[in-house]
């Protein structure tokens, strides 16, 4: 029973979202819910896993193929975790671009990316080889080049262009990286390799050519640059791209190969977090600096993604269990800005925040939804984001590099700064703008949703908690 | 009597706060109404629990946060006291919000408020007591938002200073529980050296910075003149100095191993003692009512502050007993303000003046809060400050000069301040002033009240409130009840105080009235150019810092902008040109393609031999 979730859940939305386009010709409206469905599917699929893998279970689809390249998909706590924090906020996304994208052209095109996307991401995260890993991932890429050229001007195009050269350079690194696994470990499929390397050391040659495709999907210095430039996109697959998909596939398969496949030697539990906090501080600097909305967001995503690598690489329990409560927090927190931001950007017209300013008389939803979201960015309790900034800290204070966690002390003072800074410039202070209309009930409902659950996350703390403290013994083999 | 009674003094004022918020807001009278009966219940448990030792705990989080609450003699003594500047401060609002616009979301965040502060005093456990520590910042944010125009400003600038210290306090209690293998404070004993003593620091900057010390404390005059006033009577001035200072006790003398000749003792005291003089000396100089309260609520922690670091038995009974006395006579001093303002319509003292015959009550309750703040006997400032003194003279004479020096200028600011607003000549504008309605003077009287009873008979608050908070082996069963056994200090602080008065009846005869009455300290060679620059807010560190973080963030998006030129231009331009330069060498002869075909085929070659060799 419980394969057929599995089954379902990656492939109703990787084969439906073809059908999208077919359907969108006779009927928008069945498109839009079929198309809603197909993402629901996933979550629902990944909710009716949670008992069977919270009693310690793990659930596999294995269909043997030649060469190695097994047609294998597996449950463990992580990927059901993982999954359902990527179709939640996805689904919200959808129902949102339900009235966004209505005023623009190519909505079949849209849809049918938007859901591939989706759907490619649960076969990423459910992957038990190498190979299916580095085969949705590149569909990922596909999708989004794609959606951030999806208004199709020149510099968007360009945009789109850089963003899928960038991440598609890692990903051939990465690639390159999992042949050597493959060639020391004499397979691609992630349980053998596992058991191979309990014995043998990893290649630092691998980890380094895979480190490459994951820092520039997840958008971490240097290779982070496609992400601010990425914000020319529509707000609901910039949201997409920094909350639910994009820069999660990167963090994602750190936790994969890096915490439950492949043990990282000592020196890499500095090796990250360094790369990680350097990439936090430059970019919650350019965030202080920009003045574009959008690209505001898009740094602090940046900036946040190294308290995640942080957490996942500092080498100890709690700052794991804090790496996935972030990766939940940030992604409802992080979509509800993005949200919020193309509530504002279409009333507007402009992604100027000095040009803005009062819009809180007008909009009050979305501001209060925005100032949530924000502070459970910025890890304000109750919001839920105060726990999993903590549990990062903690962590990196049980490793001892105090120097590491003074480092990104400065970084969460910062997002605190900037993001009160954008909240302040587009929503109080005196008006600019004339006439401008909250968003629809769609679109509001949307981002009060995700501040909403960004609230309840952090006053119900205990359930995902729970989940995850299984998760990480798990993932850890304690 | 059941142990998860003590969730009630939490939970009833947040589901208040929330029904407040849920209440439509044509219902009028329905928010006072809850928020008074809500207070009053947290009033009345808080009594009931008063006395005893509970302690209640369930699993939360994981990871050694659990949801522990733990009611002794101290926590049950701020809970009371917090539970008592909210009624009264709820009454008192009830009249001074009256058809205010923002009064139900004040009542709101003022309730959540008082239910995250209880919970932050009930914490046994040291992320609970974070969660709602922190949570706090989001009322702060918009109890500040609420006032004038342009008060957002004013509450980012609490947010960013406060929240800074939080954040530092988070990482302090991360290193503190990783260090001790617990989060539960009643079994946390860490020694100060080494990696110790940063958690330690990270800690005590959350502590203070709750409160207001510098330099942390530049938001709070900000907020005196853009915050609603009821916000600044309980918080500022009362309720946010109860929980710095009770955690500040906490860490230096439950959770860490302090001793007196520790560097972080003296490191306390310092900032103890810049913050009385340098908040007086700003507090002297103010022109207006609540501005120059707000700096008066800077410079009393200092005394707080002092007295715990001083870490000798009587230096800190004096800086708790001195918590609880401010709080009382600060908050009364903010109410009568409140009054004035109502009244008069302003808190510029240029335009005040003469209106102490108008509105008796009120002028009674600020003589007798002034004359506690000022530290004159029998009120019950003079007791606490003695304290401090004796415990500053023991651990050094300039520590006890800072406090002394800082009385001196209360005691004058205090002169200038009555002077200016009750007294003197009546204004054409305040022909209208009036006593202000018994729902604020109700609260006015009862503090005031407290200050007299807190002074005469002082052996009640020591013997019963402060004393059993400390505990046994800190205090070595000495009590400090009664008048005060040194007299040479009680001679020096009467010293001081008539200076203060001279200087007072010198500054008004050269100026003529009470406004100018330290117009020759303020305008003296060399602190006139100081003044200027601090009115200016170049001495602010909110702004210091702003300047840091503009450079650091400047610096930072020229690297981002680097980086990006790589992509943008590097990378393009390189691939450009080796495009052209491969063009190049295609130039359609086939002679140099047969030259290519044979080099490459001889590279083949030799590979091939090579490898088969």
């Amino acid at each position: 029973m419980e394969q057929y979730y599995l089954f379902v859940s990656i492939f109703v939305p990787v084969i439906g979202s073809f059908l999208l386009p077919a359907v969108g010709k006779f009927s928008e409206r069945v498109r839009n819910l079929s198309a809603l469905l197909f993402v629901l599917v996933s979550l629902f699929g990944a909710l009716a896993l949670v008992p069977a893998v919270m009693a310690g279970r793990v659930i596999n689809i294995a269909i043997p193929l030649p060469l190695g390249f097994n047609f294998a998909f597996t449950a463990d706590m992580l990927a059901v975790f993982m999954a359902i924090v990527s179709s939640l906020v996805g689904s919200i996304i959808v129902l949102y671009s339900f009235d966004y994208i209505s005023h623009y052209d190519n909505r079949n095109e849209y849809y049918l990316m938007v859901v591939l996307f989706l759907g490619s991401m649960m076969g990423l995260v459910y992957s038990a080889n190498l190979i299916f890993i580095y085969l949705f991932w590149e569909i990922t890429a596909i999708a989004s080049w794609r959606l951030i050229g999806f208004f199709r001007e020149p510099i968007h195009v360009l945009r789109a262009d850089k963003a899928f050269l960038v991440t598609v350079f890692g990903a051939l690194m990465m690639l390159l990286g999992f042949i050597f696994i493959y060639n020391t470990a004499g397979s691609f499929d992630l349980a053998a390799i596992k058991v191979y390397f309990k014995t043998n050391p990893v290649p630092n040659i691998a980890v380094i050519l895979i480190l490459f495709g994951i820092l520039s999907k997840s958008a971490t210095l240097p290779f982070h640059t496609w992400l601010p430039d990425a914000g020319v996109a529509p707000s609901p697959v910039t949201a997409l791209l920094h909350a639910a998909v994009l820069v999660k596939i990167g963090v994602y398969v750190f936790a994969r190969l890096f915490i439950v496949t492949l043990p990282l030697t000592p020196q890499w539990n500095v090796i990250i977090p360094v790369i990680a906090a350097v990439s936090a501080l430059v970019s919650a600097g350019a965030a202080l600096v920009e003045t574009d909305m959008k690209r505001i967001i898009a740094y602090s995503t940046v900036s946040q993604i190294g308290f995640i690598f942080l957490g996942f690489a500092i080498g100890t329990e709690v700052g794991v269990a804090g790496a996935l409560l972030y990766i939940l927090m940030h992604g409802l927190a992080k979509g509800g800005l993005f949200l919020c931001a193309g509530i504002v950007e279409q009333n507007t017209k402009t992604k100027d925040i000095t040009r803005m300013g009062g819009l809180i008389r007008t909009m009050p939803v979305t501001a209060i939804s925005f100032l949530a979201c924000a502070f459970s960015v910025m890890g304000i309790p109750p919001f839920g984001g105060f726990f999993s900034k903590y549990l990062v800290f903690s962590g990196t204070a049980n490793s001892g590099h105090l120097f590491i966690a003074a480092t990104f002390l400065v970084g969460a003072i910062l997002t605190i700064m900037y993001l009160l800074r954008i909240f302040n410039l587009i929503f109080m202070g005196e008006s600019h703008l004339a006439n401008v209309k909250e968003g629809s009930q769609t679109m509001v409902v949307s981002v009060a949703v995700l501040a909403g659950l960004s609230l309840l996350c952090g006053i119900c703390i205990k359930y995902p908690s729970e989940f995850v403290q299984s998760a990480v013994k798990q993932m850890m083999g304690l | 009597m059941s142990d998860n009674i003590l969730i009630l003094p939490i939970l009833i004022p947040l589901a208040a706060g929330l029904a407040i918020l849920a209440t439509p807001k044509k219902w009028r009278g329905v928010k006072e109404a809850i928020a008074l009966l809500a207070t009053l219940a947290s009033l009345g448990i808080t009594l009931l629990l008063f006395g005893k030792s509970l302690f209640y705990s369930i699993p939360w989080a994981g990871f050694g946060i659990s949801f522990s609450l733990r009611l002794y003699p101290f926590s049950a003594f701020i809970i009371a006291a917090t539970a008592i500047f909210g009624f009264l401060t709820v009454l008192y609002s009830s009249s001074f919000l009256f058809k205010k616009d923002y009064a139900k979301l004040f009542y709101a965040y003022l309730l959540v408020s008082l239910s995250f502060i209880t919970g932050a005093t009930l914490s046994d456990n040291l992320i609970l007591l974070l969660f709602f520590w922190e949570g706090l910042l989001v009322t702060l944010f918009g109890m500040i938002a609420l006032g004038n125009k342009g008060a957002f400003k004013t509450a980012t600038k609490a947010f960013i200073i406060v929240g800074l210290c939080d954040v530092c306090l988070m990482v302090g209690i991360a290193i503190a529980g990783h260090m001790s293998g617990t989060f539960e404070m009643s079994k946390m004993n860490i020694p100060i050296m080494g990696v110790g003593g940063i958690a330690f620091l990270l800690m005590m900057i959350g502590a203070i910075a709750k409160g207001g010390s510098m330099p942390f404390h530049s938001w709070i005059p900000d907020a005196a003149i853009d915050a609603p006033l009821p916000f600044m009577a309980i918080f500022p001035a009362a309720l946010e100095k109860l929980l710095s200072i009770y955690f500040l006790a906490r860490i230096s003398l439950d959770i860490f191993k302090m001793a007196p000749e520790s560097w972080l003792s003296y490191t306390l005291m310092t900032i103890g003692a810049i913050t009385i003089v340098f908040a007086v000396m700003m507090a002297l100089v103010q022109k207006d009512f609540k501005r120059l309260l707000s700096y008066h609520a800077i410079s009393q922690l200092g005394y707080m502050i002092l007295g715990i670091g001083t870490l000798v038995p009587a230096g800190i009974v004096g800086g708790l007993f001195h918590m609880v006395n401010n709080a009382m006579y600060k908050s009364c001093l903010f109410m009568t303000g409140g009054a004035v303002e109502k009244e008069a319509g302003t808190t510029d003292l240029a335009k005040l003046g003469g209106i102490g015959t108008r509105m008796p009550v009120t002028f009674a309750c600020f003589i007798i809060t002034a004359l506690a703040i000022s530290g004159v006997p029998p009120f019950n400032g003079f007791f606490s400050k003695e304290l401090v003194y004796d415990g500053a003279l023991e651990r050094g004479f300039i520590f006890y000069l800072a406090a002394v020096v800082g009385s001196f200028f209360t005691a004058a600011s205090f002169l200038k301040l009555g002077h200016a607003a009750f007294m003197g000549k009546l204004q054409e504008r305040n022909r209208g002033v009036r006593e202000v309605a018994w729902p604020m003077l109700i609260p006015m009287i009862v503090i005031a009240l407290g200050c007299i009873l807190f002074g005469i008979f002082n052996a009640f608050p020591l013997n019963h409130l402060i004393q059993p908070s400390i505990s046994e082996t800190r205090l070595h069963g000495e009590s400090f009840a009664g008048f005060p056994t040194n007299m040479t200090l009680v001679i020096v602080t009467v010293v001081v105080l008539v200076g203060a008065l001279l200087n007072h009846l010198y500054g008004v005869k050269k100026t003529g009235n009470g406004l100018g009455a330290v117009d020759h300290i303020h305008y003296a060679p060399g602190l006139s150019w100081i003044y200027k620059k601090a009115e200016k807010g170049y001495l602010d560190p909110y702004n210091l810092w702003w300047g840091i973080i503009n450079v650091f963030s400047a610096v930072m998006s020229w690297i981002d902008k680097a980086i990006d030129w790589l992509y943008n231009d590097f990378a393009t331009g390189v691939a450009n040109g080796l495009a052209i330069t491969l063009k190049k060498l295609h130039t359609g002869s086939y002679k140099i393609y047969i030259l290519w075909s044979i080099a490459a085929a001889i590279a083949i070659l030799v590979f091939l031999l090579k490898a088969g060799a």
